[in-house]
């Protein structure tokens, strides 16, 4: 095995474990560890459950920055842009009415950003092109998408633009289907 | 002659032993174990001083471990048929042989200073403690220890009394786990 392909199968194991993850935030709260966030998130609320008499010291590392909640047991942090595992990048720090600290509680964040290939400007009658997203794995959607790939005779003339989307994270690409040149009839001097 | 070997084993036991404390009791209010800023109170009693040679008693000293703060008296030791004078909370005094006493009740002889009392009991004292602020499982142990003038300086007949502490109690400060969920994620 090369290292390319190693790689890949690693990138296939993420995406299992984003798919997981997506399937769990569709019936509620997640627990999942890694925790995944779509690069450049923002407002994502994280909490545990409230002692009222403690108090909770969070960190957040991995390009996060902790905006609201700090000492409370919820907090909202926007993420960076920064694609990778953040190991332990949410850790939170329980203090009881004594000041008296508990174990750290650690979340270990996978920070998705997803990128799409740029292709076009096309003419009406160009053949179909395929969609390529990065990383693999996920679906694209838009005018003239069938089975991941762009078809400028079905889309017609116009812009468009094309989503990609990966484990409840989206981004984008516009392409553009030129209409052909308006030529008048043959005429004869 | 019975009579006699009685006698004769009893004055060795008190010798070798050395022993005047008996007849020791305390009970404790709440009963332990014991959580930060738990207030307990101490009713201690000495049914029985026995005066070897003459020593008198003169002090009952508190042994507190660590996890104890705010040591409280509330009722003073009696003194039933004693000699003229006062037990006296204090919570630190070198007495004339160089013993460190302290916190606890010394009696204040007022006709020979130095001396204890030569009451032999019994004497009932109280006492408040409070269980301090801590994050550690620290000692809350409790003992009694009852001096004779013989220790502190204030008579010299031979033997002193050397009677241990009395174990009042034995435990440390309950720490209730702190336990956090595991970080959810809306």
């Amino acid at each position: 095995m090369n290292y390319k392909e190693h790689k890949q199968i690693l990138l296939t194991l993420y995406i299992t474990i984003l798919m997981m993850t997506v399937t769990i935030f569709t019936f509620g709260q997640t627990t999942i560890n890694p925790d995944t966030v779509c690069a450049n998130a923002t407002g994502e609320q994280y909490f545990v459950t409230n002692t009222p008499t403690s108090t909770y010291n969070w960190t957040i590392t991995g390009g996060g920055i902790l905006q609201t909640g700090q000492t409370t047991n919820a907090i909202t942090v926007d993420w960076g842009g920064v694609m990778g595992l953040w190991v332990n990048a949410v850790e939170v720090i329980e203090s009881n009415a004594a000041g008296c600290p508990g174990a750290p509680i650690l979340l270990d964040v996978f920070v998705l950003a997803l990128s799409g290939n740029g292709i076009g400007p096309f003419c009406p009658g160009d053949p179909t092109t395929t969609l390529v997203g990065n990383p693999i794995g996920g679906t694209w959607s838009g005018t003239g998408v069938v089975s991941n790939a762009f078809q400028p005779t079905s889309a017609g003339i116009g812009n468009y633009v094309l989503t990609y989307s990966l484990a409840g994270c989206n981004t984008t690409i516009n392409v553009v289907v030129n209409g052909g040149p308006i030529t008048g009839p043959i005429q004869h001097f | 002659m019975k009579r006699l070997l009685l006698i004769l084993c009893l004055f060795f036991s008190l010798t070798v032993s050395s022993q005047c404390v008996s007849n020791q009791s305390v009970w404790l209010n709440p009963v332990g174990p014991y959580v930060v800023g738990q207030v307990v109170t101490v009713n201690y009693t000495l049914g029985t001083f026995t005066q070897l040679n003459l020593n008198w008693i003169i002090a009952f000293q508190i042994n507190l471990g660590a996890g104890w703060t705010n040591l409280q008296p509330l009722i003073t030791p009696s003194n039933p048929g004693g000699s003229v004078g006062f037990w006296m909370w204090d919570t630190q005094n070198t007495f004339p042989s160089g013993l460190n006493f302290g916190p606890g009740w010394r009696f204040i002889n007022t006709g020979t200073a130095n001396w204890g009392t030569g009451s032999i009991g019994p004497f009932v004292m109280r006492f408040r403690v409070t269980v301090a602020p801590t994050c550690t499982p620290n000692s809350l142990s409790i003992s009694m220890n009852v001096i004779g003038d013989c220790l502190t300086g204030g008579w010299n007949n031979g033997t002193c009394c050397t009677d241990p502490a009395y174990n009042i109690y034995n435990g440390v400060v309950q720490i209730p786990p702190i336990i956090t969920t595991n970080i959810n994620h809306y």
